[in-house]
Protein backbone atom coordinates (compact mmCIF):
# COMPACT_ATOMS: atom_id res chain seq x y z
CA UNK A 1 0.00 0.00 0.00
CA UNK A 2 1.56 3.32 -0.91
CA UNK A 3 1.57 6.12 1.84
CA UNK A 4 2.01 9.32 1.13
CA UNK A 5 3.35 10.51 3.99
CA UNK A 6 6.43 8.64 2.96
CA UNK A 7 6.88 10.57 -0.06
CA UNK A 8 7.19 14.55 -1.20
CA UNK A 9 7.33 16.50 -4.01
CA UNK A 10 11.43 16.13 -5.26
CA UNK A 11 12.70 20.30 -5.30
CA UNK A 12 14.77 19.15 -7.91
CA UNK A 13 11.49 18.97 -10.37
CA UNK A 14 10.00 22.56 -11.36
CA UNK A 15 6.89 22.17 -11.61
CA UNK A 16 3.05 24.60 -12.67
CA UNK A 17 -0.36 24.56 -12.85
CA UNK A 18 -0.60 25.75 -16.91
CA UNK A 19 -4.08 25.69 -18.01
CA UNK A 20 -5.59 23.53 -15.48
CA UNK A 21 -2.62 20.99 -16.21
CA UNK A 22 0.76 20.14 -14.06
CA UNK A 23 3.97 20.64 -15.73
CA UNK A 24 6.74 19.09 -14.28
CA UNK A 25 10.50 19.68 -15.33
CA UNK A 26 13.03 17.34 -14.39
CA UNK A 27 15.77 20.04 -14.01
CA UNK A 28 18.05 17.07 -14.01
CA UNK A 29 17.31 14.59 -16.38
CA UNK A 30 15.57 17.31 -18.32
CA UNK A 31 12.27 15.22 -19.25
CA UNK A 32 9.13 17.26 -19.05
CA UNK A 33 5.72 15.38 -18.06
CA UNK A 34 2.04 16.67 -18.85
CA UNK A 35 -0.03 15.43 -16.43
CA UNK A 36 -3.85 15.06 -17.11
CA UNK A 37 -6.37 16.43 -15.58
CA UNK A 38 -6.47 13.64 -12.53
CA UNK A 39 -3.03 13.77 -12.38
CA UNK A 40 -2.63 17.15 -11.69
CA UNK A 41 -5.00 16.72 -9.01
CA UNK A 42 -3.32 14.23 -7.31
CA UNK A 43 0.00 15.74 -8.14
CA UNK A 44 -1.04 18.91 -6.45
CA UNK A 45 -2.48 17.28 -3.33
CA UNK A 46 0.89 14.80 -3.23
CA UNK A 47 1.42 14.07 0.57
CA UNK A 48 -2.14 14.07 1.51
CA UNK A 49 -3.93 10.93 2.56
CA UNK A 50 -5.21 8.53 -0.08
CA UNK A 51 -8.55 7.78 1.52
CA UNK A 52 -9.77 11.37 0.91
CA UNK A 53 -8.19 11.80 -2.72
CA UNK A 54 -9.85 8.74 -3.85
CA UNK A 55 -13.52 10.11 -2.22
CA UNK A 56 -13.37 13.89 -3.77
CA UNK A 57 -11.83 11.43 -7.53
CA UNK A 58 -14.63 9.01 -7.05
CA UNK A 59 -16.98 11.94 -6.85
CA UNK A 60 -15.63 13.82 -9.50
CA UNK A 61 -14.61 11.50 -12.17
CA UNK A 62 -17.37 9.22 -11.80
CA UNK A 63 -15.65 6.20 -10.74
CA UNK A 64 -15.69 4.15 -7.69
CA UNK A 65 -13.67 4.64 -4.81
CA UNK A 66 -12.14 1.57 -4.99
CA UNK A 67 -10.93 2.04 -8.82
CA UNK A 68 -9.85 5.75 -7.94
CA UNK A 69 -8.38 4.37 -4.52
CA UNK A 70 -6.17 1.95 -7.05
CA UNK A 71 -5.77 4.59 -9.59
CA UNK A 72 -4.11 6.59 -7.36
CA UNK A 73 -2.03 4.15 -5.83
CA UNK A 74 -0.73 3.25 -9.28
CA UNK A 75 -0.39 6.85 -10.24
CA UNK A 76 2.02 8.02 -7.36
CA UNK A 77 4.27 4.81 -7.96
CA UNK A 78 4.74 5.85 -11.22
CA UNK A 79 5.71 9.24 -10.03
CA UNK A 80 8.28 7.37 -7.70
CA UNK A 81 9.52 5.73 -10.47
CA UNK A 82 10.23 9.16 -12.60
CA UNK A 83 11.71 10.58 -9.60
CA UNK A 84 8.76 13.21 -9.50
CA UNK A 85 8.54 11.73 -5.83
CA UNK A 86 11.20 11.13 -3.17
CA UNK A 87 11.32 9.27 -0.17
CA UNK A 88 11.05 11.56 2.65
CA UNK A 89 14.16 12.24 4.75
CA UNK A 90 14.29 10.55 7.92
CA UNK A 91 11.32 8.26 7.54
CA UNK B 1 -6.83 13.15 -25.18
CA UNK B 2 -3.94 13.56 -24.22
CA UNK B 3 -1.96 17.28 -24.45
CA UNK B 4 1.61 17.96 -25.93
CA UNK B 5 3.19 20.50 -24.02
CA UNK B 6 3.41 22.43 -27.24
CA UNK B 7 -0.07 22.61 -27.29
CA UNK B 8 -0.78 23.36 -23.93
CA UNK B 9 2.11 26.13 -23.87
CA UNK B 10 -0.12 27.31 -26.80
CA UNK B 11 -3.16 27.75 -25.12
CA UNK B 12 -1.59 29.91 -21.97
CA UNK B 13 0.04 31.80 -24.37
CA UNK B 14 -3.48 32.57 -26.28
CA UNK B 15 -4.87 33.41 -22.30
CA UNK B 16 -2.00 35.19 -21.64
CA UNK B 17 -0.48 33.18 -19.18
CA UNK B 18 3.42 33.81 -19.02
CA UNK B 19 5.82 30.67 -18.89
CA UNK B 20 8.98 32.35 -19.56
CA UNK B 21 10.27 35.32 -17.49
CA UNK B 22 13.33 36.69 -18.02
CA UNK B 23 15.07 38.98 -15.12
CA UNK B 24 18.34 40.77 -15.72
CA UNK B 25 20.11 41.01 -12.43
CA UNK B 26 22.73 43.77 -13.77
CA UNK B 27 23.91 45.30 -16.71
CA UNK B 28 27.94 44.76 -15.09
CA UNK B 29 29.61 42.78 -17.17
CA UNK B 30 33.36 41.31 -17.10
CA UNK B 31 33.31 41.15 -20.99
CA UNK B 32 32.84 44.24 -23.25
CA UNK B 33 32.11 42.21 -26.27
CA UNK B 34 31.61 44.12 -29.58
CA UNK B 35 28.38 42.49 -30.60
CA UNK B 36 27.14 43.36 -27.59
CA UNK B 37 23.29 44.82 -27.40
CA UNK B 38 24.50 46.14 -23.52
CA UNK B 39 25.30 50.03 -23.26
CA UNK B 40 26.33 49.98 -20.07
CA UNK B 41 29.91 48.05 -20.76
CA UNK B 42 31.77 49.62 -23.62
CA UNK B 43 34.90 48.90 -22.49
CA UNK B 44 37.70 49.68 -24.47
CA UNK B 45 35.46 51.04 -27.35
CA UNK B 46 34.45 54.65 -28.74
CA UNK B 47 30.90 55.29 -26.91
CA UNK B 48 28.46 56.04 -29.53
CA UNK B 49 25.91 58.43 -27.89
CA UNK B 50 25.44 58.92 -24.04
CA UNK B 51 26.30 56.16 -21.46
CA UNK B 52 22.58 55.36 -19.99
CA UNK B 53 22.29 56.94 -16.54
CA UNK B 54 19.76 54.51 -14.70
CA UNK B 55 17.18 57.00 -13.11
CA UNK B 56 17.00 54.24 -9.73
CA UNK B 57 19.15 51.97 -8.14
CA UNK B 58 19.23 48.56 -9.08
CA UNK B 59 16.58 46.60 -7.39
CA UNK B 60 17.58 45.55 -3.61
CA UNK B 61 17.89 41.53 -2.49
CA UNK B 62 14.20 42.51 -1.07
CA UNK B 63 12.42 43.49 -3.74
CA UNK B 64 13.60 41.24 -5.81
CA UNK B 65 11.94 37.96 -3.47
CA UNK B 66 9.09 40.12 -3.96
CA UNK B 67 9.80 39.43 -7.63
CA UNK B 68 10.30 35.97 -7.69
CA UNK B 69 7.33 35.95 -5.27
CA UNK B 70 5.07 37.48 -8.17
CA UNK B 71 6.53 35.09 -11.00
CA UNK B 72 5.73 32.31 -8.94
CA UNK B 73 2.26 33.68 -7.99
CA UNK B 74 1.82 34.33 -11.68
CA UNK B 75 2.60 30.36 -12.63
CA UNK B 76 5.86 31.52 -14.60
CA UNK B 77 8.16 28.04 -15.01
CA UNK B 78 11.00 29.12 -16.97
CA UNK B 79 13.00 31.57 -15.13
CA UNK B 80 16.16 33.08 -16.88
CA UNK B 81 18.51 34.86 -15.13
CA UNK B 82 20.53 36.75 -17.34
CA UNK B 83 22.44 40.20 -17.86
CA UNK B 84 25.14 41.59 -18.28
CA UNK B 85 27.05 38.52 -16.44
CA UNK B 86 24.12 37.52 -13.65
CA UNK B 87 27.45 35.72 -12.02
CA UNK B 88 29.13 39.23 -10.81
CA UNK B 89 25.76 40.61 -8.61
CA UNK B 90 26.51 40.49 -5.45
CA UNK B 91 23.49 38.87 -4.22
CA UNK B 92 23.82 36.23 -7.28
CA UNK B 93 23.61 33.10 -5.13
CA UNK B 94 20.96 34.42 -2.64
CA UNK B 95 19.02 34.75 -5.85
CA UNK B 96 19.36 31.52 -7.39
CA UNK B 97 18.83 29.48 -4.15
CA UNK B 98 15.40 31.87 -3.83
CA UNK B 99 14.24 31.59 -7.14
CA UNK B 100 15.43 27.48 -6.55
CA UNK B 101 12.92 27.49 -3.43
CA UNK B 102 10.02 28.99 -5.51
CA UNK B 103 9.68 26.21 -8.20
CA UNK B 104 11.21 27.41 -11.48
CA UNK B 105 13.06 26.11 -13.51
CA UNK B 106 16.27 27.99 -13.39
CA UNK B 107 18.08 29.36 -17.11
CA UNK B 108 21.59 30.85 -16.19
CA UNK B 109 22.75 32.79 -19.48
CA UNK B 110 26.85 33.77 -18.92
CA UNK B 111 30.03 33.91 -20.53
CA UNK B 112 31.23 31.36 -18.33
CA UNK B 113 34.35 33.07 -17.47
CA UNK B 114 33.53 33.02 -13.63
CA UNK B 115 32.97 29.57 -12.78
CA UNK B 116 35.40 27.88 -11.16
CA UNK B 117 35.36 24.06 -10.07
CA UNK B 118 34.06 26.07 -6.54
CA UNK B 119 31.51 27.84 -8.48
CA UNK B 120 30.36 24.59 -10.51
CA UNK B 121 30.24 22.55 -7.47
CA UNK B 122 27.50 25.38 -5.88
CA UNK B 123 25.71 25.44 -9.19
CA UNK B 124 25.70 21.73 -9.21
CA UNK B 125 24.01 21.66 -5.58
CA UNK B 126 20.93 24.18 -6.39
CA UNK B 127 20.87 22.13 -9.76
CA UNK B 128 19.45 24.59 -12.33
CA UNK B 129 17.32 23.33 -15.66
CA UNK B 130 20.51 24.65 -17.78
CA UNK B 131 23.30 27.10 -18.50
CA UNK B 132 23.34 28.80 -21.70
CA UNK B 133 27.02 29.89 -22.63
CA UNK B 134 27.77 32.59 -25.20
CA UNK B 135 30.85 31.00 -27.31
CA UNK B 136 32.64 33.63 -29.75
CA UNK B 137 35.19 31.49 -31.51
CA UNK B 138 36.79 28.48 -32.22
CA UNK B 139 39.90 30.19 -31.21
CA UNK B 140 41.55 32.21 -28.58
CA UNK B 141 42.43 35.37 -30.80
CA UNK B 142 38.75 35.41 -32.63
CA UNK B 143 36.79 35.11 -28.87
CA UNK B 144 39.29 37.57 -27.80
CA UNK B 145 38.82 39.99 -30.40
CA UNK B 146 35.09 40.07 -29.49
CA UNK B 147 34.85 39.65 -26.34
CA UNK B 148 37.72 42.07 -25.75
CA UNK B 149 38.88 40.03 -22.72
CA UNK B 150 42.33 37.97 -22.54
CA UNK B 151 41.70 34.98 -21.87
CA UNK B 152 38.16 34.87 -22.28
CA UNK B 153 38.04 31.82 -24.29
CA UNK B 154 40.40 29.79 -22.22
CA UNK B 155 38.40 30.13 -18.96
CA UNK B 156 35.27 29.29 -21.01
CA UNK B 157 36.55 26.30 -21.71
CA UNK B 158 37.60 25.36 -18.69
CA UNK B 159 34.64 26.28 -17.74
CA UNK B 160 32.68 23.90 -20.02
CA UNK B 161 34.93 21.19 -18.57
CA UNK B 162 33.74 21.78 -14.92
CA UNK B 163 30.61 21.85 -15.46
CA UNK B 164 30.50 18.70 -17.74
CA UNK B 165 32.25 16.82 -15.49
CA UNK B 166 28.97 17.59 -12.86
CA UNK B 167 26.68 16.66 -15.19
CA UNK B 168 24.99 20.34 -15.73
CA UNK B 169 23.01 20.84 -18.66
CA UNK B 170 24.59 23.40 -21.35
CA UNK B 171 23.72 24.89 -24.47
CA UNK B 172 26.35 27.22 -26.13
CA UNK B 173 24.96 29.94 -28.11
CA UNK B 174 26.88 31.81 -30.84
CA UNK B 175 26.20 34.90 -32.80
CA UNK B 176 27.38 34.75 -35.74
CA UNK B 177 29.28 37.78 -36.90
CA UNK B 178 32.00 39.25 -39.06
CA UNK B 179 34.82 37.59 -36.90
CA UNK B 180 33.85 34.30 -36.16
CA UNK B 181 32.00 33.28 -39.96
CA UNK B 182 35.04 31.34 -40.39
CA UNK B 183 34.92 29.86 -37.58
CA UNK B 184 31.24 27.95 -37.09
CA UNK B 185 33.02 24.24 -38.01
CA UNK B 186 35.35 24.70 -35.46
CA UNK B 187 33.24 26.14 -33.24
CA UNK B 188 30.85 22.81 -33.36
CA UNK B 189 33.21 20.54 -33.08
CA UNK B 190 34.02 22.23 -29.75
CA UNK B 191 30.41 21.76 -28.52
CA UNK B 192 30.87 18.25 -29.89
CA UNK B 193 33.87 17.38 -27.62
CA UNK B 194 31.50 18.61 -24.61
CA UNK B 195 28.69 16.79 -25.93
CA UNK B 196 26.34 20.06 -25.53
CA UNK B 197 24.48 21.27 -27.98
CA UNK B 198 25.02 24.29 -29.87
CA UNK B 199 22.53 27.28 -31.15
CA UNK B 200 23.64 29.60 -33.71
CA UNK B 201 22.27 32.80 -34.28
CA UNK B 202 23.21 35.77 -37.11
CA UNK B 203 20.87 38.15 -36.18
CA UNK B 204 22.52 40.69 -34.32
CA UNK B 205 20.83 43.33 -32.08
CA UNK B 206 21.03 46.85 -32.05
CA UNK B 207 22.30 48.54 -28.83
CA UNK B 208 19.62 48.51 -26.00
CA UNK B 209 19.47 53.01 -26.35
CA UNK B 210 18.88 52.19 -29.85
CA UNK B 211 22.33 52.44 -31.34
CA UNK B 212 23.32 50.59 -34.45
CA UNK B 213 27.17 49.89 -33.60
CA UNK B 214 26.80 46.47 -32.99
CA UNK B 215 25.48 45.57 -36.47
CA UNK B 216 29.10 46.53 -37.76
CA UNK B 217 29.72 42.59 -36.95
CA UNK B 218 27.42 41.34 -39.11
CA UNK B 219 28.29 38.33 -40.59
CA UNK B 220 28.27 38.27 -44.32
CA UNK B 221 25.86 36.42 -46.74
CA UNK B 222 27.86 32.97 -47.14
CA UNK B 223 28.72 32.98 -43.56
CA UNK B 224 24.97 32.73 -42.84
CA UNK B 225 24.63 30.33 -45.61
CA UNK B 226 26.73 28.03 -44.14
CA UNK B 227 24.17 27.57 -41.52
CA UNK B 228 21.49 26.59 -43.80
CA UNK B 229 23.11 24.05 -45.80
CA UNK B 230 21.81 20.51 -45.56
CA UNK B 231 26.01 19.56 -45.61
CA UNK B 232 27.24 22.20 -43.78
CA UNK B 233 25.98 23.41 -39.90
CA UNK B 234 22.16 22.53 -40.69
CA UNK B 235 21.43 24.19 -37.86
CA UNK B 236 18.16 23.11 -35.40
CA UNK B 237 15.90 25.35 -32.66
CA UNK B 238 17.24 25.61 -29.26
CA UNK B 239 14.84 23.56 -26.92
CA UNK B 240 13.32 27.01 -26.20
CA UNK B 241 12.57 28.20 -29.91
CA UNK B 242 9.68 27.13 -32.31
CA UNK B 243 8.94 26.86 -35.81
CA UNK B 244 6.97 29.99 -36.89
CA UNK B 245 3.32 29.27 -35.90
CA UNK B 246 1.82 30.31 -32.75
CA UNK B 247 4.32 30.06 -29.86
CA UNK B 248 7.44 31.59 -32.50
CA UNK B 249 7.10 34.80 -30.79
CA UNK B 250 5.22 34.98 -27.65
CA UNK B 251 5.94 38.68 -26.56
CA UNK B 252 4.02 40.11 -23.95
CA UNK B 253 1.53 36.94 -23.67
CA UNK B 254 3.64 33.42 -22.41
CA UNK B 255 6.89 36.12 -21.89
CA UNK B 256 7.52 38.90 -19.67
CA UNK B 257 10.70 40.79 -18.73
CA UNK B 258 12.01 42.59 -15.79
CA UNK B 259 15.19 44.77 -15.94
CA UNK B 260 17.41 45.06 -12.87
CA UNK B 261 15.54 48.64 -12.07
CA UNK B 262 12.29 46.46 -12.04
CA UNK B 263 10.76 47.55 -15.57
CA UNK B 264 8.66 45.46 -17.13
CA UNK B 265 9.05 44.59 -20.77
CA UNK B 266 7.24 42.73 -23.35
CA UNK B 267 10.67 40.69 -23.86
CA UNK B 268 14.46 41.60 -23.67
CA UNK B 269 14.13 43.49 -27.13
CA UNK B 270 11.06 45.15 -26.52
CA UNK B 271 12.04 47.94 -24.84
CA UNK B 272 9.35 49.94 -23.73
CA UNK B 273 8.62 49.64 -19.82
CA UNK B 274 5.18 48.59 -19.22
CA UNK B 275 5.04 49.62 -15.22
CA UNK B 276 7.92 49.24 -12.78
CA UNK B 277 7.03 46.42 -10.16
CA UNK B 278 8.51 49.62 -7.49
CA UNK B 279 5.07 51.59 -8.02
CA UNK B 280 2.80 48.34 -8.96
CA UNK B 281 1.84 44.75 -8.81
CA UNK B 282 3.58 42.46 -11.42
CA UNK B 283 0.50 41.05 -12.05
CA UNK B 284 -1.33 44.43 -11.91
CA UNK B 285 1.24 46.11 -15.37
CA UNK B 286 0.86 42.41 -16.79
CA UNK B 287 -3.16 42.96 -17.16
CA UNK B 288 -3.72 46.32 -17.62
CA UNK B 289 -0.61 47.63 -19.77
CA UNK B 290 -1.16 48.92 -23.07
CA UNK B 291 2.04 48.26 -24.11
CA UNK B 292 1.69 44.72 -23.17
CA UNK B 293 -1.88 45.00 -25.08
CA UNK B 294 0.16 45.81 -27.71
CA UNK B 295 3.07 43.62 -28.26
CA UNK B 296 -0.04 41.04 -27.84
CA UNK B 297 -1.75 42.25 -30.72
CA UNK B 298 1.47 42.53 -32.84
CA UNK B 299 2.53 39.02 -31.78
CA UNK B 300 -0.74 37.72 -33.26
CA UNK B 301 -0.58 39.57 -36.30
CA UNK B 302 2.60 38.19 -37.25
CA UNK B 303 1.93 35.30 -39.68
CA UNK B 304 0.36 38.13 -41.18
CA UNK B 305 3.12 40.50 -40.61
CA UNK B 306 5.58 37.94 -42.41
CA UNK B 307 3.48 36.86 -45.20
CA UNK B 308 2.94 40.11 -46.23
CA UNK B 309 5.94 41.27 -45.98
CA UNK B 310 8.55 39.50 -47.88
CA UNK B 311 8.16 36.81 -50.96
CA UNK B 312 10.58 34.53 -48.67
CA UNK B 313 8.00 34.61 -46.16
CA UNK B 314 7.58 30.79 -45.38
CA UNK B 315 11.99 31.36 -44.15
CA UNK B 316 11.35 34.45 -42.37
CA UNK B 317 10.80 35.16 -38.61
CA UNK B 318 9.88 38.34 -37.03
CA UNK B 319 11.19 40.31 -34.09
CA UNK B 320 8.90 42.58 -33.36
CA UNK B 321 10.96 44.40 -30.29
CA UNK B 322 14.19 44.68 -32.82
CA UNK B 323 11.58 46.48 -35.20
CA UNK B 324 10.28 48.64 -32.51
CA UNK B 325 13.98 49.61 -31.53
CA UNK B 326 15.60 50.39 -35.07
CA UNK B 327 12.48 51.56 -36.82
CA UNK B 328 10.24 52.63 -34.27
CA UNK B 329 7.25 50.15 -35.90
CA UNK B 330 6.94 46.81 -34.17
CA UNK B 331 4.91 45.38 -37.11
CA UNK B 332 7.91 46.25 -39.88
CA UNK B 333 10.17 43.67 -41.00
CA UNK B 334 13.86 44.23 -40.14
CA UNK B 335 16.29 44.12 -42.19
CA UNK B 336 18.05 41.02 -41.06
CA UNK B 337 15.89 38.73 -40.66
CA UNK B 338 14.28 39.26 -44.19
CA UNK B 339 18.68 38.92 -45.05
CA UNK B 340 18.32 35.49 -43.49
CA UNK B 341 15.12 34.37 -45.00
CA UNK B 342 16.28 35.50 -48.45
CA UNK B 343 19.62 33.70 -47.66
CA UNK B 344 17.74 30.63 -46.35
CA UNK B 345 15.60 30.65 -49.35
CA UNK B 346 18.58 30.52 -51.81
CA UNK B 347 20.34 27.67 -50.06
CA UNK B 348 16.74 25.83 -50.29
CA UNK B 349 16.32 26.60 -54.26
CA UNK B 350 19.63 25.97 -54.99
CA UNK B 351 20.06 22.56 -52.93
CA UNK B 352 16.50 21.63 -54.60
CA UNK B 353 17.91 22.14 -58.15
CA UNK B 354 20.93 20.22 -57.42
CA UNK B 355 18.74 17.36 -56.50
CA UNK B 356 18.78 14.39 -59.32
CA UNK B 357 15.34 14.00 -60.71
Amino acid sequence: MFDPKLYSRNPDVAWRLIEGQAVLVHNREGEIEVLNELGSYLWGHAGEPLDGLAGNISQDFDVTKEQALQDSEEFYQALVASGALQPVKGK
Amino acid sequence: MATTLEELFAKATRNSHPIFAMFELTYQCNFACRHCYNPIERKNQARVGKKPVPSAAPLAFEEIVSLLDQLEEMGVLYLSLTGGEPLTHPRFWDILEAAKERGFALRIFTNGALIAPSIADRLNEIGPHCLEISIHGATDSTAEALSQVKGSHQSMLRALGYLKDRGLRVYLKCTVTRLNEGELEGIKAISDSFGFPVFFDPVITLSDDGQEYPLEMRASDEGIAKLYRSDGLNIGNSPFEWEPGELSCTVGAGTLHITPYGDVQPCIQWKQSAGNIREKPLREIWSASPILEEARRVAREMPVLIKNGTRDHAFCRHCPGLSLLRYGDPRRLEEQYLRVARIKAEVSQSEAAAKPE
